[in-house]
Parts: structure tokens; sequence; C-alpha cells
């Protein structure tokens, strides 16, 4: 409510409070009674105010409609699985459709988690950083709450992908569980990306700026995730980057990418079976071989064969990799949000 | 004589006619002629002559990165070709960046020259030839000039500490510096004062005058070449011990929108009282200075909700919640009609009987004067640099600037440019002899 000359515009309940304020006889502060509230070495650690920021960001989750995220997780879940859904886990394309499909909404929900987390409060955070708030606690606090977050919209997407009847891996990696594995797959992802918008909103002076950023990593992110598009060689290395490669090769990985049979080579020759050579049509006659002695499943798993890819590795060792390359890019990502946000005192009065 | 060459020096040419042009606009913007035959140099100097220094800096900076990675890209190996890919996309960005820049610059030139804004296309596409023109034709006068203060006109300078006859805040600010675009800038020089326990203080002072320079060096925020002691205590070094014996109050209300008030000052209380306090204690506090500032009623409302009266009280709440003994408010007051300005300004001095100290900027502050104890006048002398015009009490204050109110004191120091009677330098003079008198 704004407040102009015109006293009759104040509400009453400042009248009231400014009134108390200045006849409240208890107000006179009697010196004897003060108490010593700041003696040395007072300041409480960084796992307490941890736990204050902490509370304040859940309540924000509330009133500040944090929560949208979880229902809009759902909706891309089920457009993503409507769209791309049917042959994951069944073919080698469907599951790197799929597989692709599925990081980019861990990367979507992520970067929407976190990319105006800290620079829409940024001048609040400047005040308390000049009051003796901890940028570590601060950022801890971030990271605990984004990792809720990222956890619930994990566990929505495969709800829903079960809901719509999606495939999931039948085996497992590292834990007994594939399902497990699955999610702790789905789950480093979405957090990568979430600790990645986050250190873009550690240095983003406006909320505007962060957003102008964002869409031009998730091009990177998606441009560079390795095995989907195909890259020039000199490129390759830039893929190391992206939450996406690692994402991507853990999911294919645990699909066990490399067993599956390849569809694309028979629907590519069976659009061709018209092809006409000197009045005949061999294509057509090597597919109704084919077809008549039930080998198609048999030349799908052999021209799978020599299209293999070892990145797909069904390892444990493989898996581990993706997984601690996830981690090792989160972890220079908070590093990096935290030394950025340690020079917040240098912003521009 | 192959193609390259001639084009070289056809490009040399031009660059040499730009520089001389250059040269005679330098000398009608009072800047020292020679620098425009100094590449990155001439062109931060245009800026300065546009009035444009701060597109001059990234210019400057723009165009000197770009330069380096066109030089470092001439020693890469050819078989490092991404390499020199991602380089030459970074300098395309940098060089479009430089000529955004550049024009920028240049319509701030063709302002203060006084000129049509069509000009800028004569920069672009025939810039030799236009500079030679602008800084060869007597039409091409520019409406201001390059100021270059000569030492021997500076104000008087104290130069000396002053020491603390009682409790309170001593303050001895030799100057406060920063290093802008490899040049040192003094912000602020030569404060001496002490402040005693009890009294609420006015800093007064104009825009660029140094007000919150001095009070992040006052409050050990921004440290300065100062000696600021509290209570016999160096802040500068145990500022992290007694940092809670600081309040600070900025002129926004930096607080959560979507957070209860009572929630906001008990976050602010476990943020701020020490961990030995039991959070018996901490309640007790949290609820006597929601009464204190009159927030009870709206305890349980969300902060967004408040009136701005209100959500002002909760912003210096959240610092008063640790007891400070130096209590700094930036404008208070701004936002807030006469009513509920001065109800607050009340509770402040209510504060500052209670033994703090309290200060405060303020712009208008003529309508609670009689509040404060003493002002400290802040101006902006000839170099720029915020010097003390005066401290001491309010009634010494109109005496000394032979004025009525904080708003003419206000107007006699602020520079002529601003609307005010650039007095500045003359009462830093006055003040410092009379320091001087009083010290002996």
């Amino acid at each position: 409510m704004s407040e102009n000359n015109n006293t009759e515009m104040i509400p009453e309940n400042v009248m009231e409070g400014i009134a108390k304020m200045n006849t409240d006889p208890n107000n006179a502060v009697n010196p004897a009674e003060t108490l010593d509230l700041n003696p040395d070495n007072q300041g409480i650690g960084r796992m307490a105010q941890m736990r204050i920021y902490l509370g304040k960001m859940f309540r924000m989750f509330l009133f500040q409609k944090d929560w949208f995220v979880l229902p809009m997780a759902a909706i891309i879940a089920g457009l993503v699985a409507f769209a791309v859904g049917a042959n994951l886990f069944e073919t080698m394309e469907g599951t790197l459709m799929g597989s692709f499909a599925l990081a980019c909404v861990c990367v979507w929900n992520g970067f929407f988690n976190s990319i105006q987390s800290i620079c829409r409060e940024r001048a609040i955070v400047k005040r308390e950083h000049r009051s003796g708030m901890h940028i570590t606690s601060y950022i801890a606090a971030h990271m605990i709450y984004q990792a809720v977050l990222c956890l619930l919209q994990v566990i929505i997407i495969m709800v829903v992908c079960y809901l719509l009847n999606v495939r999931m891996p039948a085996k497992s990696l590292v834990t007994p569980f594939p399902m497990v594995d699955y999610g702790i797959t789905l789950f480093l992802i979405t957090y990568c990306a979430d600790m990645l918008a986050l250190f873009i909103s550690s240095f983003s002076k406006t909320t505007t700026a962060a957003m102008t950023i964002m869409p031009f990593l998730l091009i990177i992110e998606l441009l560079f995730s390795g095995s989907f598009f195909t890259l020039p060689s000199a490129a390759e290395p830039f893929t190391k980057l992206t939450a996406t490669k690692w994402g991507l090769t853990a999911l294919c990985a645990q699909g066990d990418y490399n067993s599956l049979p390849m569809v694309s080579i028979w629907n590519s020759c069976v659009q061709m079976k018209d092809i006409e050579i000197e009045g005949k049509k061999p294509v057509y006659e090597v597919l109704k071989y084919i077809e008549k002695n039930d080998m198609r499943d048999e030349f799908c798993l052999l021209t799978a064969q020599y299209n293999q890819k070892p990145e797909f590795e069904f390892s444990r060792k493989n898996m581990l990799k993706c997984w601690l390359w996830l981690v090792g890019w989160t972890a220079v990502y908070v590093l990096a949000a935290i030394i950025f946000l340690e020079f917040i005192d240098k912003d521009k009065r | 004589m192959n193609i390259p060459v001639v084009y070289f020096f056809i490009a040399l040419l031009f660059k040499l006619f730009q520089s001389i042009g250059y040269c005679f606009i330098f000398k009608k913007c009072n800047v020292a002629w020679y620098l425009s035959f100094i590449p990155f140099v001439r062109e931060y100097n245009v800026s300065l002559c546009a009035d444009r220094e701060k597109d001059g800096k990234v210019y400057t900076i723009v165009a000197g990165i770009a330069t380096l990675i066109e030089l470092f890209n001439h020693f890469i190996p050819e078989n490092l070709s991404v390499l020199k890919t991602i380089l030459l996309i970074i300098y395309v960005g940098l060089l479009i960046t430089t000529e955004i820049y550049m024009i920028r610059v240049l319509l701030g030139l063709i302002e203060v020259f006084g000129r049509k804004k069509n000009w800028i296309w004569m920069f672009v596409f025939l810039d030799a030839v236009t500079v030679l023109i602008w800084g060869l034709s007597p039409k091409f006068v520019p409406s201001k000039v390059v100021i270059r203060v000569k030492k021997s006109v500076l104000a008087k300078e104290f130069g000396q500490n002053i020491t603390a006859p009682e409790e309170g805040l001593l303050i001895n600010i030799k100057k406060r510096t920063v290093v802008d675009f490899f040049r040192k800038k003094t912000l602020i020089k030569d404060i001496h004062m002490f402040i005693p326990k009890g009294h609420m203080v006015l800093l007064l002072g104009g825009s660029g005058a140094g007000k919150t320079t001095f009070v992040n060096a006052v409050t050990g925020y921004e440290k300065a070449k100062a000696k600021i002691e509290l209570d016999s205590r160096d802040i500068y070094h145990e500022y992290k011990k007694i940092l809670y014996k600081i309040g600070f109050v900025p002129q926004q209300d930096l607080i959560r929108g979507t957070d209860t008030v009572q929630l906001t000052l008990s976050d602010s209380a476990d943020l701020r009282i020490p961990k030995g306090v039991s959070s018996d204690v901490k309640k007790a506090r949290v609820k006597k200075v929601l009464d204190e500032f009159g927030l009870t009623a709206v305890k349980n409302s969300l902060v967004e909700k408040l009136s701005g009266g209100q959500r002002k009280r909760l912003s210096i709440a959240m610092e008063y919640i640790s007891d400070p003994t130096l209590f700094v408010l930036d404008e208070p007051d701004s936002g807030l009609d006469g009513v509920v300005a001065r109800g607050l300004f009340e509770r402040l001095r209510k504060i500052a009987d209670e033994g703090k100290i309290v200060i405060v900027i303020s712009h208008t502050p003529d309508r609670v004067i009689e509040l404060f104890d003493d002002v400290i006048v802040l101006a902006k002398d000839e170099t720029k640099t915020g010097r003390l015009a005066w401290y001491g009490p309010v009634n010494e204050a109109y005496e000394f600037f032979g004025k009525n109110s904080m708003e003419e004191i206000l107007l006699s120091v602020n520079q002529k440019d601003e609307g005010g009677e650039g007095k500045a330098d003359e009462f830093v003079g006055k003040y410092t002899d009379l320091m001087k008198e009083k010290v002996g």
C-alpha cells in the first residue's frame, strides 16, 4: 500500500502502531533492563545458519509458488512419455530418442528449479551477507532444498512414465534394484542441471539476465549431448561438459542399448521395396524371404550388432563413471556459485 | 607493391588523420592533445570529451581484449583449428561490442557539441574526415569541457587524528580510495570526529558527496585508510567480534515478502543474537521488539502485505533485534509521509536516548530536525572527493553556514551544475580552520 501526503490514506493499523510506539510507557527502555545481546565471539555457526535458511526456503516453497515446478514436471514427463515413450528400452532408436528426451526433461526441470532462486533476492543476500551471513551456509541450504525438489520431480517423472506404460529398465548395474539405478541417474542429471542454474543465478544481477542465459545453456546441453546429434570429432571433447551426455550414456547403458534390435535399417528397406533393377525387385525379394522364414528379429539384431556403441557398454564401471562425472560437475558448479557469491559485496549500490 | 600493403598504408593514413582530428578536439575539450596518438587511450579520452566515461571504459577494455585475442590467434598452430575457430567467434563478438560502445561515445560527443544526431553516419562511414572537420573548424565548440583541477586550488586539510574524550564513536578517516580504470580515485578524505553515546546524528550531503562511502567506512563494511573506534575498540581490527554491535538499515526494505513478520524477525534474532542466549530470551526479545515497533498486530501477516511504513519498521527492527550500540540508517524516511516519518524518527530518538549512537541519512530532515543532536555535512570538493564541511550541533550549523534550514545548507555546498551554490570548498576550508582552532 503506498503512502502519500494525505494522512487520511494511512491504514488504521499503521496509525495504531505509531501511536503505540510513541505513547506506550513500556517502550521507554530502562538501560538497566537492556540485555547484553552482543558479547564477543558471538554469532551462530554455519550449520545453524544453514538450518535457518532451509526453513525460509521451505516456507517460500509454499508462499512463493515454487511448488509450481512439481505439477510442471508431471506435465512435461507426460508429454515426453506420450511422444517418445513407446519404444524406450525396446529398440536402439527408441532407447536413444527416449533417453535423450528424458535427459532433456531432467535438465529442463533442474534449470527451472533454481535459475531465479538467488538473483531474485540478490539485494537481500547482500544485506544479509553484510550482517554476518555465511555464503557457504546459504548455498548449502539451497543445495539441500533443491535436492529435495529434484528428488520429488524424479519420483513424479517415474510415476507418470509408469502410469503411461513406458517400459522401465529391466536390469540394474550398481544397486540390486533397476528402478533405484534409474532413479539415481535421473536425479543426478536433474541435480547437476539445477546446480548449473544455481551458479548462473549466483552471478546474474537480475532475473532477466539469468533467464537470457538459460536458453543459451539449454541449447548447449541439447546440442552437445554426444550421441543424439552427430558432431565433428573436434567438437567431441565439449560433450564432456554437459549433463545430458553423461545422463544419456547412463540411461542407455542401463537399458543395455547394445543388446537391443535396430529397426531403422529394416524400416528403410521396407520403404525401398519397390525399387526395380532390370525388371526385378531385389529388395522386395529379400524382405519376402526374411518374413517367410520368420527372420525379421534376427535381421534387426544382426544390423544392431554392426551399430553398437562402446560408450553405452552395459557395465557397472560405465554407469559409475557417468554418475561420477555428473557428481563432479555438480561439485564444480556449487564451488563456482560460492566463489561468485562471495563477491556480492562488490555489487554496485 | 602488392594490394594488402597498399591497403595497410591507406588505413594507416586514415588513422593518422583521425588522430590529428582528435588532437584538435582534445584541445577544445581541455584534454592533453598528445593522447590522441595513443590507441585505446585516445578512445577513452574521446569518451571523457563526450561525457560518456562509463561507455569509454567498456570500449577500451573490450577493444584491448579483442586486440590480445587477435595477436594470440597469430601464434596458434594451424592444427589447433578448433581453438582458432572459438577465438574467432569471441573476437567477432567483441568487435561488435566495441562498435556499439564507440557509437554510444560518439553520440555523446555529438550531444556535447550540440549537433544533430545524423552526424553519427558521418562518423561511422567517414570517420577520419569527420573528426578532422570537427577538430579544425571553429564552428564546432563543445558545450562543456573536461575539468582538471590544479593542486594549488584544493580545499584545506585538517590532516591529524583526534582522540576520544569518553565512550562513543571515534572517527579518524584519512582517506577512502578505489582504483577505477587504472586510476586511483579518492572517494572521501580527511574526516575526523567524535560522536558521544546517546547522540542522534543527521548525515547530510548531496549526491556523490560520499555519504554511503562514509557510512560503510565507519561500520567497517568497506575499509578505508582510517581508525574507527567504538567504545575504544578498533572496528577494523575486531570487525567480526563486534559486527553485531553495529546495525545498518539500508534504504530499500530488503526483506523477503513471502514470509511472515514474526518469522522474519525471529530468523533475524536467530542470525544476530549470540548462540549462548537461550531460545526463551530470544523469543522474549522478538516479542518486545514487535511491540516496540508497533508490529504485533500484523505479526502473522506476510511481509508483502504490509504498508510502506510497517515494512520500514520491520526492516529497522531486524537490525535492532541484536541491540546494537551503533545504529546507522540510510534514508529511513524515503517514501513515507510526514506523520509516519515523524513517528519513525521519534522512535529512533528513543533508541538514542537508550545510550546508543544513531546516525541517519535523510534528504528531508527539516520536518524532524529538533530530534537530532548533531549534524554531519559532507560536501563534494573540486576534485569530486567527499569532504567534511561540518560536524556539530544543529543550531551551530545554521550559524556556521548562515542558513535557516538543512535544505538551504545542502544547497549551499552542492555544486553549481547540481543547482547548488558551489561553496563546498569554502566551507570545507572554514571548518578545517575551526577544527584547527579547537584542537590547537
